[in-house]
């Protein structure tokens, strides 16, 4: 188990900024995630933590120690490619071996640790195959074993999720949690997909543009952005400019909202309010004058099988309202939309 | 097979008549002549002796043939390996980035545009006993007189027809190896990297078995090209005994037309040696490859 700490970390491609000034402070055993859009640097950080890059500036330290110099091959990590970068002449367990045997590990040692994690990742009957006749979901855990047999001490995974169809990801999820968690070894794993990086990170650090713009929890991240940009990404659509009120208290053209006590704002500010879709309660009947909630009318649905998506057209703005589909409206009905004070968020306006 | 199936089947039949036309009437009918002629079928010069094998006993009896075809082997395995060797280093560096990469994409294919003759010339201008190298030998007093320069070209050791084939293959296995690597990308590489290998393991455990398809057809058409060449081996050549083109060149070349019977056969023996070593190389490839799971 392995600390990583990226100490104000610059990478620079020729006149191309990747990264900027990165730190990033990653406990030991913790699972976490970069997470951004294609471009954003993720991968240009995860391939210098691996030693594929240097860094241009600053330090990457693993349980303190600066490895910013050190060869790839001497800081006992294991990467897990997007594409699996799976060997094509080697059999199964040959790929798997590989890494033991370029470190010169004596052949009866090989074969039980090869025996062992092709039992783990349940690949012992593919054992004499070759990558060309692997499943996607099958090359993915011949990658994880070949890297897991070196027992490095941090996993790095490149998008590990993306080639595969939606149950296989299901499948592998959870597989990648559950030997994380068995193992505790420190991970990072790279994702434009922030669905993904919710399931499976203990803390995401979304970076926009080579920064860092928040490195917390999953929870903390989607309910409590930082700013626009990262709310936008975690996939926020009601976002209404506003102004405070009073401390507790928003104006917006939807109508007034209640929201928690601002400690670092007061009244007359300019915010934006972030009104997640899922948080709203949508209810038929109308507002009584001068209660809480909005009088608004269905405008469209999207059906995603458990959930429904509705777009609510409300004081001349519109609104998106999840609910469960356990229940349907119809387009056209008229709704009333209330949302609890402590699910309002407030953003610099 | 349906009516429709029949008629693509034949369209596609008609669209392959004009390369097999090529092919069998140009390719195999020489070669047919040619192994009839080293028979001793050739009634146009009033020679008809066939089945007779005569030629084809004359010229292996002899201990000259012998060093013959040794000298082309040698030449042409060596200039081979070299150019794989520096074809595979220089497709290897231009993979990674460099400064000034961009100019040396377009510099390194040079040669693969001159012609095999101005490459003879350069040979005989550089490396020659009077030439550039051995003046500036001398003009910068490493020899009293350019004619103490040590003999490159004209010796059976064949420098000169080496680095000739060597200048003008290099880039060619250079362009089959590159295009290989950048279809594979670096990442099995970085894998190996990251899993603990050295350069030199990632070399030959990873890169070269994956670069190997490239390898083997480029070295297969430079060695085809280099036990058949007479060109270079003629100009910069130690003279008597030949390389087999040379052999077969003169035969053809004398004045007794008769002769070209045993030239003949001396083509089929090139032909039939280039063969058994080209097909002998894919056989142990194709074994290789199915040993590496590739079918």
């Amino acid at each position: 188990m392995t600390q990583v700490q990226l100490n104000s970390v610059r990478k620079q491609f020729g006149h191309f900024v990747a990264i900027e000034n990165l730190d990033l402070d990653i406990a030991s055993g913790e699972l976490v995630a970069l997470l951004g859009p294609s471009g954003c640097g993720k991968t240009t950080t995860l391939r210098m933590i691996s030693g594929l890059e240097r860094p241009s500036n600053g330090a990457i330290l693993f349980d303190g120690k600066d490895v910013s110099e050190q060869a790839v091959q001497d800081r006992n990590v294991g990467m897990v490619f997007q594409r699996f970068a799976l060997f094509p002449h080697m059999t199964v367990e040959k790929n798997v071996a590989f890494g033991p045997s370029v470190r010169g590990a004596p052949k009866a040692e090989i074969a039980r640790k090869l025996d062992e994690i092709l039992e783990v990742v349940q690949l012992t009957p593919f054992r004499t195959r070759f990558p060309a006749q692997l499943s996607g979901g099958q090359m993915q855990r011949v990658a994880v074993a070949r890297t897991l047999i070196t027992e490095p001490s941090i996993l790095m995974m490149d998008e590990p999720l993306a080639n595969l169809d939606t149950k296989l990801r299901v499948e592998m999820r959870r597989f990648i949690r559950d030997l994380q968690q068995q193992l505790g070894i420190t991970t990072i794993f790279v994702t434009h997909d922030q669905i993904e990086a919710m399931e499976l990170a203990d803390r995401v650090a979304v970076i926009f543009d080579g920064r860092l713009a928040q490195f917390d929890t999953p929870e903390h991240i989607y309910r409590y952005p930082r700013s626009l940009d990262v709310a936008d990404f975690m996939g926020a659509t009601n976002i209404y400019p506003g102004r405070l009120l009073s401390r507790n208290r928003v104006g917006t053209a939807l109508g007034e909202i209640a929201c928690p006590h601002q400690n670092d704002r007061s009244a007359g500010d300019s915010v934006r309010v972030l009104l997640r879709a899922e948080a709203l309660d949508m209810s038929t009947g109308s507002v009584e004058s001068g209660g809480p909630g909005f009088q608004g009318r269905i405008k469209a649905r999207d059906f995603f099988g458990a959930s429904v998506t509705y777009r609510v057209a409300c004081n001349g703005q519109e609104i998106d309202v999840t609910e469960n589909a356990r229940r349907m409206r119809d387009v056209g009905d008229d709704v009333r939309l209330e949302i609890a004070p402590e699910q309002v968020w407030l953003l610099n306006g | 097979m349906t009516a429709r199936e029949r008629r693509t089947r034949i369209l596609q039949m008609l669209q392959l008549v004009p390369i097999l036309s090529v092919l069998v009437i140009l390719f195999g009918g020489a070669l047919v002549m040619a192994l009839l002629q080293s028979l001793g079928f050739a009634p146009w010069f009033g020679i008809n002796t066939f089945p007779d094998f005569s030629y084809f006993g004359s010229l292996w009896g002899s201990k000259i043939f012998w060093v013959s075809l040794w000298l082309t082997l040698y030449y042409a395995t060596v200039s081979t390996f070299l150019a794989l060797v520096f074809g595979t280093m220089l497709a290897l560096a231009l993979i990674k980035a460099f400064p000034g990469k961009w100019l040396y994409k377009y510099v390194y294919k040079l040669p693969l545009m001159i012609p095999y003759t101005v490459g003879i010339a350069l040979a005989v201008i550089m490396l020659s006993s009077g030439g550039v190298l051995s003046r500036f030998a001398a003009f910068a007093g490493l020899i009293d007189d350019p004619g103490q320069f040590p003999q490159i070209l004209k010796t059976h050791y064949g420098w000169g027809i080496i680095a000739v084939y060597v200048w003008k293959q290099t880039p060619f296995i250079t362009l089959a190896v590159y295009a290989v690597l950048l279809g594979i990308g670096r990442e099995t590489e970085e894998a190996a990297a990251i899993l603990g290998a050295r350069r030199g393991a990632i070399f030959f455990r990873v890169t070269l078995p994956q670069i190997l398809p490239g390898i083997v057809s480029s070295t297969l058409i430079c060695f085809a090209f280099n036990v058949g060449a007479f060109e270079a081996p003629f100009i910069l050549g130690g003279g008597f005994p030949d390389t087999l083109p040379v052999v077969a060149w003169r035969y053809f070349n004398d004045a007794d037309y008769t002769l070209q019977l045993q030239g003949m056969a001396t083509v089929v023996s090139i032909g039939i040696v280039a063969g058994v070593i080209l097909f002998a190389y894919l056989w142990v490839y194709r074994r290789y490859e199915r040993r590496m799971g590739r079918h």
